[in-house]
Formats: C-alpha cells, structure tokens, sequence
C-alpha cells in the first residue's frame, strides 16, 4: 500500500496534535517541531501504512526531517 | 577559583575568563562560541533585562531550542541576580503559560515560534518583557527581538549562595507541574560532585541532549563550564544525528537517558560507527533495559558507563563507578561526592547489607523545596528520626523509591514505593518483571503494574510495546519458562505506537496504566 506526504501530515496533525502549519517540505526535526517520542510514532506509522521495515540506520534527517522525504524513502524500501 | 560551591551561577561561567577566554564553550551545528564570546553575548542579555528594571530574584522564563543562545539567555539572568526558570521547548503554549502564571515570571526569552501558540494561552500580565529570537510576523508592544538588543551596561549582582538560582519544573504524573527550587549552592556543588567522580578535565568535549530545563542536563553544561571545557549541542535527539555530531565534533562524553541509549545502542550496532574520541557515556532518569545494558560494552569499546541517579528535589545523587559495571550491571551505586545518602527502613533505622528501605539524601545537593508549596515540601524535605544518629536535625529529601543495599553497600533501585504489587501474599517489584519481559527479545517499552483481584489481592498486568510481528503468546510463553508463578502476567496488552514519556524522558507510568485499565475494561464488558 502506498503512503503519500498527505497521510502523513493528517497523521501529524490529529493524531501528534501538532498545530504548527505543515507542509510536504517543512523541516519536522531538524527545526524541534518535532521530538524524539513524536519520531517513534512516525516510524510506527510508516511501518504499518507504508508496509515496510525502516531500519535504526536509516532514520536520519535526511529520510526523515521533511513529509516528502519520508515518502521518497518508504517508496524506494518498498 | 572556581571549584567552591560558594559563588554565583555567574563566576560559574565569567571566571574562565582571562585564562580560557579563547577555549571554544559552546558549538551549535551552525556556529560555536568561545568562553569570551559567551561572556559578552550573555552580558548583552543582562543588559537587556537591567534595561527593563528586572531585579534579582525576579523570575526570568527561558524557552528555548537548546543551543547558544539558550546559554546566553540563563546566565544572563544569572549575572544580574535573577532567577532562571528553563521551560522545556517540547513543553506546550498551555504549560509555558502555567509556569509562568505559577512563578509569576516578570521577563521571558523565547523562541518566535512559540508566539502564535500563545494567543489561545496568554502570558500572564505580571509578564511585562518579552525577548524573541527568530523571525516574527508581528511583534507585540512588549517584545524586543533578540538581534536588535543594544549593548548596555549591566552591574554583576552578587547573591548569597544559598540565593535561589533556578526553578526546575517537573512535569509530575499527577497533577501540574511544580517547581523545584534550586539554590546556586546546590547547582555548583552538583556541577563540583560530578565532575570529580567523572574526572572531567578541561580538554573534555561533552555532547549535550538533554534538555537543560532538566537537572541532569543542567549538570553537564555547569560540569563544563566548571572545567572550562566544550560543550555540544544537539537539540535532535534522533539516534543518527546524535552519533553523527558525536563523531564530528569528537566528543568524549555523551549524557543520556534510557530511552535515548535504547535507540543510539541499537543504531551503533545496527551502522557498526566507531567513536573513539569517547571516553565514558552516563545515564540517568531511570533504568535501561538488560538487554541493552549487555549490548552497552560492545558498542562502546574501552569507554567507562556510568549508570547513575538523581531526584530533581536533591539534583544529584548516586553512581556506580564504570569498574563495576560488568558485575553490577544495573545497580545505581552509592551516593556521590558531597551527597549524603542513606536507605532508611522506617520506624526502624537504617537498612544494612540485604536490607530494603527508602533511599532518602541529605546535604549540600539538597534543594530550596517546591516553590510556594510549603506543605509539599514538608512532606518531601524533613527531619527523619531514624537518621537523628546521623544527621541530626538536618532534613532529607524523601525519594519515595525503594532501594535494595548489596552485601558491598551498593544500591538496586527495586521500585516506586506506591509501585509495589502485592499478590498472592508475594511483594513484587513491576521492575523485576520488566527485566524479564525485556529479556525476551520481542519488547521495547514494557511497564508491568497490579490490578486488583478477589482471589489473589492483586494480580500483574503489563502492557507492552512488541517488536515487529512479536505476538503476546510468545511474550507470555517465555514468561511461563523464566518467572516464578505468582509473577506472570495475568494479562498482557499488546501497546500501539511508542509510550508516553514525561519531559524528563521517563515512561508516563501512570498515563500508560490508566490507559492500559480502561482498554481492558472496555474489553472485559
């Protein structure tokens, strides 16, 4: 199953009660929007949408600090 | 002289000056700062306040992501005698705007970010100035951005030591938050204590993740600037960037706390980094899981691992020496230099070898008690009778933890002493049954805890995170062979997603068991 940038910025906003305006390209942990229990829970999340397995090694910023880079990196592990 | 606990927060940093005024102080991912530099851009901030007639003692909010200017931001409050109240920056507009209505803060530096937030949450009108860092839309009437502060004059106030410093607010599991109040004695004489035990020295570059609204992180910045060494910054805490900033900039110490050492354990096992500039790593705010403690001296080759323990009311209070970290794997150790630590059975005495008992801590690290709480700090902070040999009339800090003492005299934490689980005439530590569970292999986050029962008194639940397709029949089936029968789970519930933790980073017991109940009653019915 696929997951697009959109999914996941519906799931940061109702499900991480984040009420920062969020975009494909804005910047989640580099920029402390995010944190590291928040991180936990996008993992979940892309693990289960995404049906893929992240590694620890490939969670850094850059898979993982913008909605776009997140769904650029679960398509090429899919 | 820097080494006494009776100077100000503000020698802390401004006497490494002449001799270490070129040594690098603080480093950023984008710039770092010499002792000098720091020097200056705080007394910019002092000036700032001294300008807006805040006076010492006046509380002083500080709400920033951590990096230099966050530095700056409390120790130029501390040179003008005010005291700093670091609101952590994960913390929402509701709970910054509570703290500062608690401490009736009279100033606050923050990020611009955090503007917005505050329209559904106002400041308090005590709040008359406003220092934001960043860029802003709009700026209220009351704020001056922080690039456009004019240098002006701010005289060094010289406070007692027994003068109250900071605040720290803890985000208990019940209730709000409440302040810790800490004196610069008690700050400089943690920063003394634990540079000693962990040999620190001025060539030392310590990696800072912790927030420093929490003591432990406030410790390593004070135990660097005690030193005159390094301190780095890294505000991301995902396991990649830390290890990644460990090893540019090739710190010799990180600090962390067990859900971070969960994460960068099994990421350098994972990646197979080496970080040989690393001497020792420490941990606090609570237990990290066997499994990973046994992974700890693979993937930190030579390095000393410090487990170490601290009550927010006292700062700072025990660790286990790394030459005992193979056998004792777990234990907290004894109290550290200065700490006056004791396990007290009550109405007894004090506990001796094999022997449970409170761990209470008396001393110099003892805290102011709880702002404006006095009740609460009675009840924490007293005069405990068995302990009249010892100490005399000098309070202790009551930890509400119950430790266990070794045949050596070192300390096991066992569990909160409201934690206990009481079943089939059995007294159970949930944290002997977390071990076990996370032995297993197929958990990360595991919190065990008693439901009451007709028959047994109480019986044990856990909830549970598994580890990929893991199943709770496994999880149980491997209880049933490693755990005596009045310990295995009545039920365990498989937990979506990652735990609750408080700011501090511990697991939110009470959230997690609350949600765990309510879950299986709705199922039961």
């Amino acid at each position: 199953m696929s997951m697009t940038a959109e999914d996941l910025i519906r799931f940061i906003r109702d499900e991480l009660n984040v009420e920062d305006d969020i975009d494909a390209e804005t910047e989640l942990f580099s920029t402390g929007v995010l944190d590291s229990v928040a991180m936990m829970n996008i993992i979940g999340f892309v693990e289960e949408k995404a049906e893929i397995e992240v590694r620890p090694a490939d969670v850094t910023l850059e898979n993982f600090d913008t909605c776009k880079r997140i769904v650029d990196y679960a398509r090429d592990q899919a | 002289m820097n080494a006494t606990g009776d100077a100000s927060m503000w020698r802390l940093l401004a006497n490494n000056l002449p001799q270490h005024a070129d040594q690098v102080a603080l480093i950023d991912a984008k710039r770092q700062a010499s002792y000098a530099q720091v020097t200056d851009e705080a007394g910019l901030v002092a000036g700032w306040l001294a300008a807006k007639g805040i006076q010492p003692g006046d509380r002083v909010i500080v709400h920033l992501r951590k990096g230099i200017d966050e530095v700056t931001a409390m120790f130029g409050a501390w040179k003008i005698g005010a005291v700093v109240v670091n609101v952590n920056h994960q913390w929402t507009p509701a709970q910054l705007s509570y703290v500062a209505h608690d401490c009736r803060a009279r100033a606050a530096i923050l990020g611009a970010n955090v503007l917005k937030g505050l329209a559904a949450d106002p400041l308090p009108l005590s709040l008359e100035h406003l220092l934001v860092q960043g860029r802003v839309a709009a700026l209220p009437d009351s704020a001056t951005l922080w690039e456009a502060v004019s240098p002006s004059a701010a005289i060094e106030h010289v406070p007692d030591a027994g003068d109250l410093a900071a605040i720290i607010y803890t985000s208990g599991s019940t209730g709000k938050p409440k302040g810790v109040m800490l004196s610069h004695r008690n700050i400089r004489m943690g920063a003394i204590s634990v540079s000693e035990y962990l040999g620190l020295a001025q060539d030392d570059r310590l990696l800072s993740v912790l927030p420093y609204s929490f003591d432990a992180g406030l410790n390593q910045l004070t135990d660097a600037f005690l030193m005159g060494a390094t301190v780095i910054h890294q505000p991301v805490s995902m396991p990649s960037e830390v290890v990644r900033m460990a090893a540019d900039h090739q710190a010799t110490t990180i600090a962390g706390v067990p859900p971070l050492w969960n994460q960068v354990v099994r990421y350098l096992a994972d990646s197979g980094t080496a970080l040989p500039a690393l001497r020792r790593v420490t941990n606090t705010g609570g237990k990290i899981p066997p499994n990973i403690l046994q992974m700890m001296p693979q993937v930190f080759p030579g390095v000393d691992i410090y487990l170490m323990y601290g009550l927010t009311e006292a700062f700072r209070s025990t660790y286990l020496p790394p030459a005992k970290f193979a056998a004792k794997m777990g234990s907290i150790g004894r109290g550290i230099p200065n700490a006056q630590i004791f396990v007290v059975k009550h109405g007894e005495g004090v506990a001796g070898p094999g022997e449970q008992g409170e761990l209470v801590h008396g001393g110099p690290l003892v805290s102011l008690g709880y702002w404006e709480r006095p009740e609460l700090t009675a009840e924490k902070i007293r005069v405990l009778p068995e302990l009249r040999d010892h100490l005399g009339d000098a309070p202790v800090v009551c930890s509400g933890d119950l430790v266990r003492v070794d045949d050596d005299g070192d300390l096991w934490f066992v569990s909160r002493m409201d934690d206990m689980i009481k079943t089939q005439g059995f007294r159970l530590s949930p944290t002997e049954v977390e071990d076990i569970l996370s032995q297993s292999g197929i958990v990360t986050d595991v919190v065990a805890f008693g439901v009451d029962d007709d028959d047994a008194g109480q019986v044990v639940h856990v909830a549970a995170c598994l580890i990929g397709d893991a199943e709770t029949p496994a999880l149980l089936a491997h209880c049933r062979r490693a755990m005596a029968h009045y310990m295995v789970p009545r039920h365990i519930h498989a937990w979506q997603g990652a735990m609750p933790r408080t700011a501090s980073g511990k697991l939110d017991r009470p959230n997690i068991i609350a949600a765990t109940k309510a879950a299986h009653q709705k199922d039961a019915t």
